[in-house]
């Protein structure tokens, strides 16, 4: 293609832009909702993505150990959990440092443990923290360990793990079914505004294929038009996602001391216009390459 | 230029708009092609430029077979066939010069292109002064002069014309015929499908007839009513 050929298509598509001014508005106002909610959807799935790993970090297995267990037995648990291909670390924590860490736990509470201070009168067991590789197979390795000998009891966050992969789970396959119905509607709308194009340069079009024009010739100019209506609903979005994340992230930030940090401003962003920059394009042009199928042939 | 062996045309409504028609129309010719309405003529046209293709039978125009031309090769045709509408069909909005630079630059030329021969045609079609008036200010007569400017634009070795004094007054259809006219006389093949006798029998030039999609005639300096 010619550079001057470009340039003439840019200027043409623009002016049809403007040509079909509330059309054109329509279906960049679409584009702009359309990739707005998919953008908070996809803010919400990589912040649940990223919370989950954080948690995940922290959920871990709590081996007690039998009081009456021998020491025998203690040896072989130890040697079992050493062995277990699942288990990536098992701490011990005697009952006299389980205790310590209550105390320094409940702070000026402390005293509520007044009375424990003789070793005989710890009412704590001696305990194993485990961590996993896969997380995800907490409750399957909780329950086979549970079995071992010398373990008297093993505790774990089995609902909380399991409600979030299940959430995220959903999610997921929500955001997906959305996204699609979304991407549809855009892809709807561009099209019938090019085709509104067309149809209003019905005539130039005839007598463009008259003189001999080649196909593409007329079809460039109604492709750069989609693809522009695609690149102007990305720039909305966009910018209203930044400044909504950003109150979101100030106001967890003052409200919410204990919460665990979401995606940085930045880091969420740049995935952000990494997905919705070439999807409105796409969306755009797939609109346009849609209008132009049935009407544009020589 | 042209040359068609047993051209049928079927529509799918069943319609035969022609029935094998044969002629053969050489480089310089002028050719009026005479008919009533449903003749066949705007039929032919449209095959000439493939808008349309036979159903049987060939039609060769500047040697290759339309019914066999691809993509690129039909615009490469066209690109060297000017056509004159009945209606014009200029762009209402634009000035002369805009349109014929419209047709130009989707016909490949470039801008100094443009630029060179956009007064030469006008000058040429009569037109210079309009050259920057709006179409919706010309008159009948400046409308199909600037159609015809639009047509030779592109330097095409043939002219097909549909009816171009459909829409005018005898004097100025007269004129009109003249400019074609002179153009033949610079070497293009000019064919001109009309039914306005008045200019067939003032040029006295090759004349076909088509009467319900057949040939049913065709004379060198022939009149608009057969001789037999």
């Amino acid at each position: 293609m010619l550079f001057r050929n470009i340039l003439f298509f840019m200027g043409e598509s623009w002016k049809n832009l403007f040509r079909n001014g509330w059309m054109s508005l329509a279906s960049i106002g679409v584009v702009a909702v359309t990739l707005f909610i998919l953008s908070v959807f996809v803010l919400i799935n990589m912040n649940v993505h990223h919370l989950t790993e954080v948690i995940e970090q922290d959920v871990e297995i709590a081996l007690y150990i039998d009081e009456e267990a021998t020491s025998d037995e203690r040896e072989q648990l130890v040697e079992n959990l050493r062995n277990h291909p699942e288990i990536k670390k098992a701490d011990f924590v005697s009952k006299e440092e389980g205790l310590e860490r209550l105390r320094d736990q409940l702070g000026e509470e402390n005293g509520l443990l007044e009375g424990y201070e003789n070793p005989e009168d710890n009412p704590l067991r001696d305990a194993y923290e485990i961590s996993m590789h896969d997380p995800e197979a907490v409750s399957s390795v909780a329950r086979e360990i549970e079995t071992y000998p010398a373990v008297g009891g093993v505790e774990f966050g089995e609902d909380v793990v399991e409600n979030l992969f299940d959430f995220t789970g959903v999610l997921q396959v929500t955001v997906l079914g959305l996204m699609v119905a979304l991407a549809l509607t855009a892809t709807f709308l561009i099209s019938h505004t090019i085709r509104l194009t067309v149809m209003l340069r019905k005539r130039e079009i005839m007598i463009m294929k008259y003189v001999g024009a080649t196909n593409w010739f007329i079809r460039w100019p109604f492709l750069f038009e989609g693809f522009n209506l695609g690149l102007l609903g990305t720039v909305i979005p966009l910018v209203g996602i930044y400044f909504g994340y950003e109150s979101v992230l100030q106001w967890i930030d003052a409200n919410l001391k204990f919460f665990p940090s979401l995606i940085p401003l930045e880091t969420a962003m740049g995935q952000v216009i990494i997905l919705v920059v070439p999807l409105g394009m796409a969306l755009g042009i797939i609109g346009s390459l849609i209008s132009m199928g049935r009407y544009l042939k020589v | 230029m042209i040359e068609a062996v047993n051209v049928t045309k079927k529509y799918n409504d069943g319609n035969q708009a022609l029935k094998k028609v044969s002629f053969l129309i050489d480089r310089g010719e002028f050719v009026f092609l005479v008919g009533q309405s449903g003749a066949g003529k705007s039929t032919l046209f449209k095959m000439i430029i493939k808008e349309l293709v036979p159903t049987s039978g060939t039609l060769k125009v500047f040697g290759r077979d339309v019914s066999r031309l691809r993509g690129k090769e039909v615009s490469v045709l066209r690109r060297n066939i000017g056509i004159v509408f009945q209606d014009f069909r200029l762009l209402e909005e634009k000035t002369v010069y805009d349109n014929i630079a419209f047709a130009m630059r989707a016909s490949g030329a470039s801008p100094r292109e443009m630029r060179k021969r956009i007064p030469q045609v006008l000058e040429q079609v009569g037109l210079k002064k309009k050259v920057y008036s709006r179409v919706n200010e010309l008159s009948g007569g400046e409308l199909q002069r600037a159609g015809i400017a639009r047509a030779i634009s592109n330097r095409p070795a043939m002219i097909v014309a549909d009816e171009p004094t459909g829409n005018l007054d005898p004097q100025t259809s007269m004129d009109i015929i003249k400019l074609l006219r002179n153009i033949n006389v610079k070497g293009t093949t000019v064919l001109v499908a009309t039914h306005d006798q008045q200019i067939v029998d003032e040029l006295k030039k090759r004349v076909i007839y088509l009467e319900e999609g057949r040939i049913v005639g065709d004379q060198e300096k022939g009149a608009y009513v057969r001789a037999l």
